[in-house]
């Protein structure tokens, strides 16, 4: 030993348990390739817990497990390796010895009956190895419990153009296709509905029949009836606005087609190899149609080329060729071509929406009606859930009046409508965020200053009854305003140019699980065991889509044991290591398995620091964790290496193991549907685009995007900024240019990249991500959700700016040229101008009243900021409900003190003749009302 | 695969040996006389880092290096670059060295889902080997035909750029995080690590 050094105290212990004695250090660079412990980054240590990182938005629990080793440091995926060398194994990629290639005969009908399918030639053909038909899978499944309406192959009728028939696999792909022509199907042809408006109404043969729970015999899947809030304010309003919208079905657009390898094992096993977001459902899907048990089936995840919800359905495909290698006793591998990932679709559902707002005479949002009727296609998928997204996930960051919504999800024989990024609220966000718009247009104010007085402060509950935690909206606002120079820019531009703005709100965590019964288990568990030489490996079941999900459980464990992120391997491809987890939807992987992981990390760390207090004498609460070092907080020359405790933990109590897990707390009202849109934080995030119309040409090019997101505390802000500029490409291609295109008869026009235009690189504008960390209290380390939220505003951002560019509301997504033009020549006859470049340019006219107006807005949104700042350090901890805004006593139910508040999920009879269109479903009774009546 | 009616499959094509120069290594198939050159790939060399989008040309993922040009192996019958020399995404990497180009994408975000990385990597290797200094303009049409969903490309241009300079020289190659540490004891084996700038 070097002079200076100091053994450890050679003390007992006050409890006498214990004398620690000389210690032979092991050697350096315990665990981890650098011999030299890092020092600890202060700058990535709150300030809170004596570190130099700011902190605006408080000081957060899990402070004092912060090390400052990797969280909010900008670190690649911990895959990227793998992806960068092409070793990263998607769904094709996995061959498997004696491997068969499977195919799948889809109807070439939209609406038909299966009279017989004879497969006699089929099997006939040299080099097929087994065929299947909808007889060899008679049980059906789905991802939600409620609306199990899909099967592996078609039992009965096909319900869409590319529906699943029958399934055949052959020694190659040449002689799979060879024998998709030689089924002999004698088909009943029955009489499609390709319009939701038609899916209204009563059809003799219902695309599925739900018994006595059938809507009469509509088509309709899901209708919803929400009312909150006090309707007398909407009378006489001081300004409204009205929006009818028409918005096409979009595709996720992912770059890997689905692809799925089955093969059961010499014991008699399924092992699945598939790209699935949620293997847990698929897992849950194949034990019930394949009758097995669900520990006999394996499902591995691969790499999974994009989800962005199009792969979290339990797909018939992985039916499908777990049927066949059952069959036949070979692996079957099915891989689509780029037109079948088309017809499985679960992309945006196409959607006819219904917006009025209206604000009383102080700029207040008093009235909030929605009526979203959304085409479903050919099976429930997601939809039961999406048809609520669509109304009650516009609601905040806003405070309302009052909120009225009627949705409706109908099926037609269209291939199924599903999740998608921004999962039921991203178009009727648009649709809101534009009525704003058209308000503050009305009203003369700026359309900032309209929204920064009516936000929801933090720790508030919305009008729905849903509980808001930490909230960055009014940052956000404020820093894209500041960002893109708003206050120069808007109404300012000439004509063709053109700025506007829209905000988002999106939940970071579905609060309640799809399939859980009772809903006291996990979400999301997390096991951990350390190895002898301090390798720590994660196994989860957070399915990384890209997301970085396993990058994010890797830094937590990370950040909470000091070591180096290399030192942490993540295993979360199978279903046999992993612990259970939902898998990657509706944004509540960093926030659902981190949380795990913490927990997790943090019973390890105690452990350690038990095992160092046995050999120091000091206490943990004295004890600093750096580096592969914990050391004495006074004297860090006194301190056992990471190692040295890790042996003294594993010899006194064993191998080095640990779970954890997290569920979300009680939260909601009791309403019906009050489940829908329940999340344990909310994110929130405000968009500013710029625009360049082509006027003669009707092309929008957008040019600049200033995009603020609050993710509460940016884990790796590297990975944050890609999902915000992904978001960006994404929901540009929403409102500028991606249509699924339904022709006349139905049929699906643009089913390959060529037809359905995603963005190029040539169509991005330069996007500037702003990250707003409020901090969430019950986040990992403050974290929420940045995959899904920062899609939202987007959309309306780039409308709002075609508008002050050229001074046109358009209804009708996406903005394609021809919609451009249209709407361009229609004002110009209008204004009778002899060319469309003469089209005056939308500008403020101020008048008095309008003056007087923008100024107590301005003086409102001062005042709450003070007030939300105050909130968010939970300064103030009063309750906070919306109404507050109206003059509302918090502490007293609204129902008690307001006359006329009303909240409801089923419609008046008087109210019924005022429906909207989709309110129009509630015209209609179920089959058991009337059974009764008869 | 729409539709019922018996179209009797084109008789199989004659079968004929196709050789060329994969990442550096004279390969023999034997392939059908209208192979595509991403099924040769895929399916008979082994080179899965080639990946397969659309079949279409439409979204370039299954872009390879033909003789220096970056090119659609989905577009290609393998017959028409039988001879040539032919780099597919585990040809840039030296053994376990990393091209620039790679570091570059996973040190900058350029790869998220990571299906389109090997088709921009050879679209951006392509472009850089000609050019190490390309504008902005010149990137964005090397990758115009390459479609990547996750990351709105500005990543993927970030990375390219980064990858410029090291080309130039500008700028240090990115060493792994992984590389062992040449001496692990500097200081000899008993010498516990310290925390930095304490006095031992």
């Amino acid at each position: 030993m070097s002079a200076g050094y100091r053994q450890q105290p050679n003390s007992a212990r006050k409890d006498g348990k214990r004398v620690a004695g000389k210690q032979v250090f092991p050697p350096p660079g315990s665990g981890g390739s650098d011999p030299v412990m890092k020092e600890r980054d202060l700058n990535f240590i709150p300030e809170s817990v004596g570190g130099k990182e700011p902190q605006p938005a408080g000081s957060h629990i899990h402070d004092r497990i912060r090390t400052g080793t990797v969280i909010g440091k900008p670190l690649p995926l911990v895959d990227s390796n793998a992806k960068v060398t092409g070793q990263a194994w998607y769904g094709d990629d996995v061959r498997l010895a004696n491997e068969s290639i499977g195919k799948i005969l889809r109807s070439p009908h939209h609406y038909a009956k299966i009279i017989s399918i004879d497969t006699s030639k089929v099997e006939a053909l040299p080099g097929v190895i087994a065929v299947a038909t909808g007889a060899d899978s008679p049980h059906s499944f789905g991802v939600l419990p409620v609306t199990k309406d899909e099967h592996a192959m078609a039992v009965e009728k096909v319900r869409h153009m590319g529906d699943l028939v029958a399934c055949v696999s052959a020694v190659d792909e040449a002689t799979a296709i060879e024998a998709l022509g030689l089924f002999e199907i004698e088909w009943e042809l029955l009489e499609p509905v390709f319009d939701p408006k038609k899916g209204l109404e009563d059809h003799d043969d219902p695309i599925h029949w739900r018994g006595k729970y059938h809507l009469a015999k509509t088509n309709v899947q899901k209708r919803v009836f929400q009312e909150f809030g006090d309707r007398s304010l909407v009378e006489n309003p001081f300004s409204s606005s009205h929006g009818k919208w028409t918005m096409a079905g979009v595709h996720h657009g992912f770059t890997e087609p689905h692809a799925v390898v089955a093969h059961w094992d010499p014991n008699g096993r399924l092992q699945l190899y598939t790209p699935q977001q949620v293997p847990h459902y698929t897992h849950r899907a194949l034990s019930t149609v394949l009758d097995v048990p669900m520990h006999q089936i394996n499902v591995i995840r691969t790499f999974v080329g994009g989800g962005f919800g199009g792969k979290s359905d339990p797909f018939p495909h992985e039916m499908c060729a777990a049927i066949l290698a059952r069959k036949s006793g070979r692996p079957v591998r099915i891989t689509f071509d780029r037109e079948e990932v088309y017809w499985i679709n679960r992309g945006r559902h196409p959607s006819n929406i219904e917006v009025k707002m209206t604000a009383d005479d102080e700029g207040r949002i008093s009235g909030f009606d929605i009526d979203a009727l959304i085409d479903g296609g050919g099976f429930a998928s997601f939809g039961h859930v999406t048809s609520y997204y669509n109304g009650v996930l516009a609601t905040a960051p806003y405070e309302l009046g009052s909120f009225h919504y009627t949705g409706a999800r109908v099926w037609t024989n269209k291939p199924a409508s599903g999740a998608m990024r921004g999962h039921g609220a991203v178009n009727t966000r648009c649709a809101v965020e534009v009525g704003l718009d058209e308000m503050a247009e009305e009203m003369n104010v700026d359309p900032i200053d309209l929204r920064l007085a009516n936000l929801l402060p933090p720790h508030s509950r919305t009008i729905t009854g849903f509980r808001i935690t930490s909230n960055g909206m009014r940052e956000a606002l404020e820093r894209v305003r500041e960002g893109s120079n708003w206050d120069e820019k808007f109404r300012k531009l000439p004509l063709g140019k053109g700025i506007g703005i829209g905000c988002g709100f999106f939940i970071s965590g579905s609060g309640l699980p799809i399939h859980w019964d009772p809903n006291r288990f996990p979400h999301a568990t997390v096991h951990i065991q350390v190895d002898m030489d301090g390798g720590v490996t994660v196994h989860t079941g957070a399915a990384d889509i890209g997301q970085g999900s396993t990058t994010a459980v890797a830094q937590v464990v990370s950040e909470v044991l000091a070591l180096p992120i290399e030192m942490i391997h993540v295993r979360s491809h199978e279903s046999d290591t992993s612990p259970v987890d939902l898998g990657s939807y509706s944004s509540r992987v960093t926030f659902m398995n981190a949380n795990a992981a913490i927990r997790a990390a943090l019973d390890i760390r105690e452990k350690l620091l038990d095992a160092a207090w046995d050999i120091l004498g000091y206490h943990p609460n004295t004890l600093i964790i750096n580096d592969r070092r914990i050391y004495y907080k006074h004297d860090p020359a006194i301190g056992v290496s990471y190692l040295q405790a890790l042996h003294k933990a594993q010899e006194d109590k064993g191998a080095l193991i640990s779970s954890g897990s997290y569920r979300s707390p009680p939260m909601g009202g009791v309403h019906k549907g009050a489940a829908a849109g329940l999340a344990p934080a909310y994110s929130f995030s405000a968009y500013v685009a710029e625009v360049d119309v082509d006027i003669e040409l009707g092309l929008i090019k957008c040019t600049n995007v200033w995009a603020a997101h609050d993710c509460g505390k940016a884990l790796n802000p590297l990975a944050v900024k890609g999902q915000i500029i992904g978001s960006c490409h994404m929901g540009l291609g929403q409102v500028l240019s991606e249509k699924m295109v339904y022709g006349r008869t139905g049929h699906l026009q643009n089913a390959n990249l060529l037809e359905y235009k995603i963005p190029s690189i040539h169509e991005m504008p330069h996007v500037e991500p702003i990250i707003v960390e409020s901090s969430d209290p019950e986040g990992p380390f403050g974290a929420k959700e940045a995959g899904e939220g920062p899609l939202l505003p987007i959309l309306p951002a780039v409308v709002n700016a075609v508008y002050d560019a050229i001074g046109i509301r358009y209804n009708d997504l996406p903005l394609t040229p021809d919609i451009i033009f249209k709407g361009v020549e229609k004002k110009r006859k209008k204004l009778k101008l002899e060319e469309a470049t003469e089209l005056p340019s939308p500008r403020f006219t101020h008048g008095p009243k309008s003056i007087e107006l923008q100024k107590s807005l301005m003086k409102r949104s001062q005042e709450h900021k003070k007030r939300d700042l105050a909130r968010q350090k939970t300064e103030d901890t009063s309750p906070y409900v919306n109404g507050v805004l109206f003059g509302f006593d918090p502490n007293i139910p609204l129902e008690d003190q307001v006359e006329g508040w009303r909240m409801a999920t089923e419609p008046d009879p008087e109210q019924l003749a005022e429906l909207g269109l989709a309110g129009r479903a509630w015209l209609k009774k179920e089959q058991r009302q009337m059974e009764s009546e008869k | 695969m729409v539709g019922t009616e018996y179209v009797p499959m084109t008789p199989k094509a004659a079968k004929e040996i196709w050789s060329a120069k994969v990442n550096g290594e004279s390969v023999e198939e034997l392939i059908t006389s209208n192979a595509i050159l991403l099924d040769v790939l895929r399916d008979q060399v082994g080179t899965l880092g080639v990946k397969r989008g659309c079949d279409l040309g439409t979204c370039g993922c299954c872009t390879v290096i033909i003789d220096g040009d970056a090119r659609l192996s989905c577009l290609c019958l393998a017959g028409q670059v039988a001879g040539s020399e032919i780099t597919t995404v585990e040809g840039l990497s030296e053994g376990a060295h990393l091209a620039p180009i790679q570091s570059c994408f996973a040190e900058h975000g350029g790869s998220q889902c990571g299906f389109c990385t090997p088709g921009f990597l050879l679209s951006a290797q392509a472009l850089l080997t000609e050019n190490d200094s390309p504008s902005d303009k010149e990137i964005s049409c090397a990758i115009e035909g390459n479609l990547c969903r996750c990351t709105g490309y500005q990543q993927i241009v970030d990375s390219i750029k980064a990858a410029a300079e090291i080309h130039r020289g500008e700028a240090e190659p990115v060493q792994p995080a992984s590389n062992p540490h040449p001496n692990p004891h500097p200081e000899g084996p008993d010498q516990p690590s310290m925390p930095p700038g304490h006095a031992r």
